[in-house]
């Protein structure tokens, strides 16, 4: 029976959308300040007079920002390695994650301990970087791939998912009818299963745009800098710090002005913001269950 | 012997699909692991770790004397509890929210910017914090003295800052975490709100015996996640956020291990702490998992 | 046949999934392949001339010298730093003519420790490496992991033992040279400014002494000059801000008390147990209490709160680092004259001690730490590189190029004429002459001077004088013991948290109570660090003596 779907604007709407809204701001305006920041000439923002649009508007920092070549070649390198990373790590966490989601599945419980282990349990980064050392991957990409491959804690919400997601007769209509795991997993478990990979590749994603702790170790080949290790540079090289001051010959260097932190940062923020509208999509249920029943 | 046959003749596309990935983990995680025996040496970075002097327990010793490691161990519980009370139900409650929006148009835009924060990195936070929660010139006080109230000292005392501190926190991952339960929300089968509308049930009745039981499991495996959490804590926002005057608060075991470790060198104090908390996450961690099976039936194992 | 069929069908699956990962897998590493053969093609250009080399030079063996450079991400498109003109040069003027090639290893700044560490554990840091950080050269040395430089620079350093000669005692722990200490030009540490128009507005003079700043102080408050928000003293929680304040007040300044009752953290002196310090402290107390400083000074560690108060007028005098207020077109004080019409800044020395002297802290002649790892075996080429280095004529290139190309004389002194082949040349200049921290044009007038000529035509006069305030009656510091203190490096960071409550605390309690405070918060630091450094700075002061 379909309901006619006109239905009232109750109060609680009102104050659902109220409630909302005022999250939007509050979220919203730290950002506005930050582009405010970008767009404004240097006397006005130290003294503390820009809020939340720009004063004395200025595009300098953004024509200095897309004129540096290196910055515009570390985005695509960027976007590329972020793009493959997503990939591969599905890939690699969709087939540890199905299999355990199978409760017959021999040494299931032990593969887990072994996996939830080593959330908790790492070397360190000198034993690190000496692995990273003589598998011979230091300064090169697979560096920023392999050793974040597979998270544990998106694989066990992967499991969470297939096991609501999936229900157990299927599993055994499938054994019974002889059809192969590969077949389930291609044909019915991942179609069916869309939000988990949208949000779980959201999340990969992210993870490695915003990532830079490791390529900050692990890499020399100022090529090879993803753009929030240059952004991280930018910020840290131009604060007036201990270090800096140790230094002495302060003299000649000029710290960048804010604007042009400011506009790195929007330069480095904005292209993962457009991820999570572009996967929305995705965060739909797949084919209803009425259609795979039966 | 038939049976054996038949099992891995039925299962062994599974164990093919997972030898990559154990592969990596053995690799990647369990090839370092043996970094945690520099927490028993005394590291020497030239001799290297098998060469390093062995001195057994001396340095959990010595760091479990320490002053402030009890403070930071206590500080550390007392900020994921409360983070684990005020932050963790909130973005489940604005997914339940946005779930009940009635433009989609607005959903999605909402969504959009309420995950922005996420991305602002902690380094511009902070310097964001004190123009918001500053005590005299802060916008807060400044609005909240347009009504008559405050000014409050969110910054400069340390129960105060509590408040500034979980609240900072939410905002930044309320949009952000509600992802993952919008997500589960998909899940649900529509027929039930439809039935539920045949009923008459308010909103109410639809969200807390629909919506909710529909996500519970997800709930319930991000919880147990969290609690193993408890005794881990990021560096950047105490650090950031944190300040002198309420340093009784802020200290948590990140930034000890911050002060008393890697930036002088100290790797084995720094390797020992991060073994303490390693176990002692483990054991909250299957702890949680156990209760959890046992009461709903639901867990990460 | 129903079971077959699926069977056949998973095999064609499997085999399709594996063979799309491998291509996934080989795209990868072949892209990581080729930026690895790029870079093996791109460090010093030394490898094509090699072969041209080859033929003419004696018949020594090839060796390669591998320097650490620091990377603040601001190469010029086309260029590294570990490749640019800058590298070519001293390829071509010390690489070639001693057979050697010279590779630079780059290192981001900002992490220089950690990364510095790691690759001492791999042993595959470079052949020269340095840092500005003692304790952690003290504690590579301790560990066994630095050559000793002794017999080596007294051989082949004979520019740099003279270039050097203030310096390189910096470098000597335990009787034993295991660094090359760079010269440190410019020991100005702090500057004092004050609001003239406010002075002139308010007939007064200005202030030379302690009791003559206060009370300027608190005539700046009473007449509100600087509006509702009117902060007389501007103070943010920074050594700046504290340092001339504090160091007024002591009463001794004996070579024995600053051995037995200070402590070094970094690289400042805290004479936290000398006469006259809690005397100092509360005097703080006093400003607070009395509103003379802003309220949320505790709160403002990147100074930032502090600057927006300058800029904006409110703020009547303050003390900051020598890196100044007068500066270009975007500097502070251009910034408070277009904010605030009239206004104008002058240096002044605002606190004098019990016997009238302004003693203030400066630098010690000694500035970055060059090493070598005990695992390197090109000591002797790395003493030799920065030997080459501390000649006149290789500084004077490095840091300003060719006259004319790069730079232009300025009454007297070269001048970055801002030009992109400077850029190209210059833009890192300050990291690659590792030999000086700052450039000596022979008198520390003519220092001062050289400084002072980026800034913008009329504050240049004021600049000055700001610097040559900042030595009188200076003191160096730290205090140097024979090596540097294990305890020291080990509680550097928990040192600082504690004197900063220690000062928080008792600035922030009421006067009543600031004994109980400052005594509570003395203890906590002693319990927590302090009496163990002092412990071990007593046992060293006693050993030296000997």
């Amino acid at each position: 029976m379909i309901i006619g779907t006109k239905k009232q604007f109750s109060l609680f709407d009102l104050v659902n959308v109220v409630i909302i809204s005022f999250f939007v701001i509050l979220c919203l305006v730290p950002f506005l300040h930050i582009i405010a920041i970008s767009l404004s000439s240097n006397a006005p923002i130290i003294s503390g007079k820009v809020t939340i649009y720009p004063l004395e508007l200025s595009f300098d920092a953004y024509t200095r920002v897309l004129s540096d070549i290196s910055m515009i070649r570390s985005l695509i390198f960027t976007i590329a390695l972020t793009v493959g990373f997503t990939i591969f790590s599905m890939i690699m966490t969709t087939m540890v994650a199905y299999p355990l989601t199978n409760p017959k599945l021999k040494g299931r419980q032990t593969f887990m301990y072994i996996i939830i282990f080593t959330m908790f349990f790492s070397g360190g980064l000198i034993p690190e970087y000496l692995l990273m050392k003589s598998l011979g991957i230091l300064d090169t990409t697979s560096v920023l791939i392999l050793p974040g491959l597979i998270s544990p804690f998106y694989m066990i919400i992967m499991i969470t998912f297939f096991k609501a997601t999936i229900p157990s007769s299927l599993n055994e209509a499938a054994e019974i009818d002889g059809c192969s795991y590969f077949g389930i997993l291609f044909r019915i478990v991942l179609p069916l299963s869309t939000p988990v990979l949208a949000t779980l590749s959201l999340f990969y994603a992210v993870a490695r745009w915003n990532g830079f702790r490791d390529a900050l170790f692990y890499i020399t080949d100022q090529s090879l800098y993803p753009l929030q290790l240059k952004l991280y540079q930018l910020v840290m090289n131009n604060m007036v710090n201990e270090a800096l001051l140790a230094e002495g010959m302060n003299l000649g260097v000029q710290l960048l002005p804010e604007s042009l932190k400011a506009a790195s940062i929007m330069f480095a923020t904005v292209p993962i913001l457009i991820a999570y509208p572009w996967l929305q999509r995705y965060f739909v249920s797949g084919l209803t269950l009425g259609s795979v029943k039966g | 012997m038939m049976y054996k046959n038949s099992y891995l003749y039925r299962y062994w596309q599974l164990y093919l699909m997972l030898i990559i990935p154990l592969a990596y983990f053995f690799i990647f995680k369990y090839g370092p692991i043996y970094g945690v025996i520099i927490a028993f040496k005394d590291y020497n970075l030239f001799k290297g770790i098998n060469a390093s002097a062995w001195v057994g327990l001396d340095v959990f010793r010595d760091v479990f004397g320490m002053k402030g490691f009890y403070t930071a161990l206590r500080n550390t519980f007392l900020l994921n509890g409360l983070d684990l009370v005020f932050a963790f139900p909130a973005p489940i409650i604005l997914a339940v929210l946005l779930n009940e929006l009635r433009s989609a148009k607005f959903k999605k835009l909402s969504q959009t910017v309420l995950y922005l924060p996420h991305f602002i990195s902690w380094v511009i936070i902070g310097g964001l914090v004190y123009q918001v929660f500053a005590t005299k010139a802060g916008i807060v006080n400044l609005v909240l003295a347009k009504i008559g109230l405050g000014p409050f000292p969110f910054l400069a005392d340390k129960y105060y800052w509590l408040f500034t501190y979980v609240s900072i926190g939410i905002w930044q991952s309320i949009g952000w975490g509600s992802i993952i339960y919008l997500a589960a929300m998909t899940g649900i089968n529509k027929e039930l709100y439809d039935a539920a509308d045949v009923d008459g049930a308010s909103r109410f009745r639809r969200i807390w015996h629909i919506t909710i039981p529909g996500i519970s499991t997800t709930i319930i495996v991000l919880l147990i996640l969290k609690i193993g959490d408890m005794v881990d804590i990021g560096f950047d926002r105490p650090f950031i956020i944190g300040n002198v005057i309420v340093r009784d608060f802020s200290d948590v075991l990140s930034t000890f291990i911050y002060r008393i470790g890697l930036q002088t060198g100290q790797f084995s104090n720094a390797t020992a702490v991060g073994l303490f908390q390693a176990v002692v996450g483990l054991i909250f961690i299957l702890g949680a998992n156990y209760i959890a099976k046992k009461t709903t039936g639901d867990g990460i194992v | 046949m129903k079971q077959i069929l699926p069977k056949k069908k998973a095999l064609q699956k499997t085999a399709l999934l594996l063979i799309s990962m491998i291509m996934l897998f080989t795209l990868v590493i072949g892209c990581s392949n080729n930026n690895t053969a790029n870079t093996a093609n791109t460090p010093a250009p030394s490898e094509t001339t090699k072969d041209s080399d080859k033929k003419t030079e004696a018949p020594k063996e090839r060796v390669t010298l591998k320097v650490e450079v620091f990377d603040r991400g601001n190469s010029p498109d086309g260029m590294t730093v570990t490749d640019n003109l800058m590298t070519k040069y001293i390829q071509e003027n010390f690489g070639d003519p001693n057979n050697i090639d010279v590779e630079f290893v780059a290192v981001p700044r900002s992490e220089e420790i950690n990364q510095l560490n790691v690759l001492m554990a791999a042993g595959t840091a470079p052949d020269v490496i340095f840092s500005y950080n003692a304790g952690a050269i003290y504690n590579f040395a301790t560990q066994g992991g630095l050559t000793d430089l002794t017999d080596i620079i007294k051989e082949h350093g004979p520019n740099l033992q003279s270039y050097l000669a203030d310096s390189l005692q910096y470098g000597v722990f335990d009787g034993v040279q295991y660094s090359m200490v760079a010269r440190r030009v410019h020991l100005q540490k702090y500057i004092s400014l004050i609001r003239q128009d406010w002075l002139d507005k308010l007939k007064l003079p200005v202030p030379t002494t302690t009791q003559e700043t206060y009370d300027t102080l608190v005539a700046f408050k009473d007449n509100k000059l600087g509006g509702d928000q009117t902060i007389p003293l501007g103070f943010a929680l920074a050594p700046d801000s504290y340092e001339p304040i504090i160091w007024s007040f002591i009463k001794e300044q004996s070579d024995e008390a600053r051995y037995l009752r200070s402590v070094t953290i970094g690289s400042r002196e805290y004479p936290i147990l000398m006469d006259g310090h809690k005397e100092g402290i509360q005097f703080l107390n006093k400003l607070y209490n009395e509103g003379l400083m802003d309220p949320d000074f505790a709160l403002d560690v990147d100074r930032k709160r502090k600057q927006e108060q300058i800029v904006n007028g409110h703020v009547g005098m303050y003390s900051e680092d020598a890196v100044s207020s007068y500066w270009n077109d975007t500097s502070i004080a251009m910034t408070l004259e277009k904010n605030v019409p009239g206004a104008n800044l002058t240096p002044f020395l605002p606190w004098t001690d019990f016997e009238g002297k302004n003693r203030q802290p400066s630098y010690t002649p000694s500035g970055m730490h060059i090493a070598v790892p005990v695992f390197s075996e090109r000591a002797v080429e790395a003493v030799k590189y920065v030997d080459w280095m501390a000649q006149d004529e290789v500084i004077q290139y490095m840091a300003f190029g060719d006259e004319g190309v790069h730079h232009t004389i300025v009454d007297g002194f070269p001048v970055n004429n801002a030009s992109d082949e400077a850029k190209k040349l210059l833009y890192n200049s300050g990291d690659m002459l590792i030999v000086t921290n700052g450039i000596d044009f022979g008198s520390m007038e003519k220092n001062i001077e050289s400084t002072v000529l980026p800034v913008i035509e009329k504050h240049r006069e004021l600049a000055k004088q700001a610097r040559i305030n900042s030595m009188k009656d200076s003191v160096q510091q730290p205090i140097q013991f024979d090596k540097p203190l294990e305890s020291e490096a080990k509680h550097s960071v928990i040192m600082l948290d504690k004197y900063h409550e220690l000062l928080v605390k008792s600035t922030m309690a009421k006067p009543a109570d600031f004994d109980k405070t400052y005594e509570a918060a003395l203890k906590d630091f002693m319990d927590t660090a302090g009496t163990e450094v002092i412990n071990e700075r007593t046992a060293l002061y006693n050993a030296m003596k000997k």
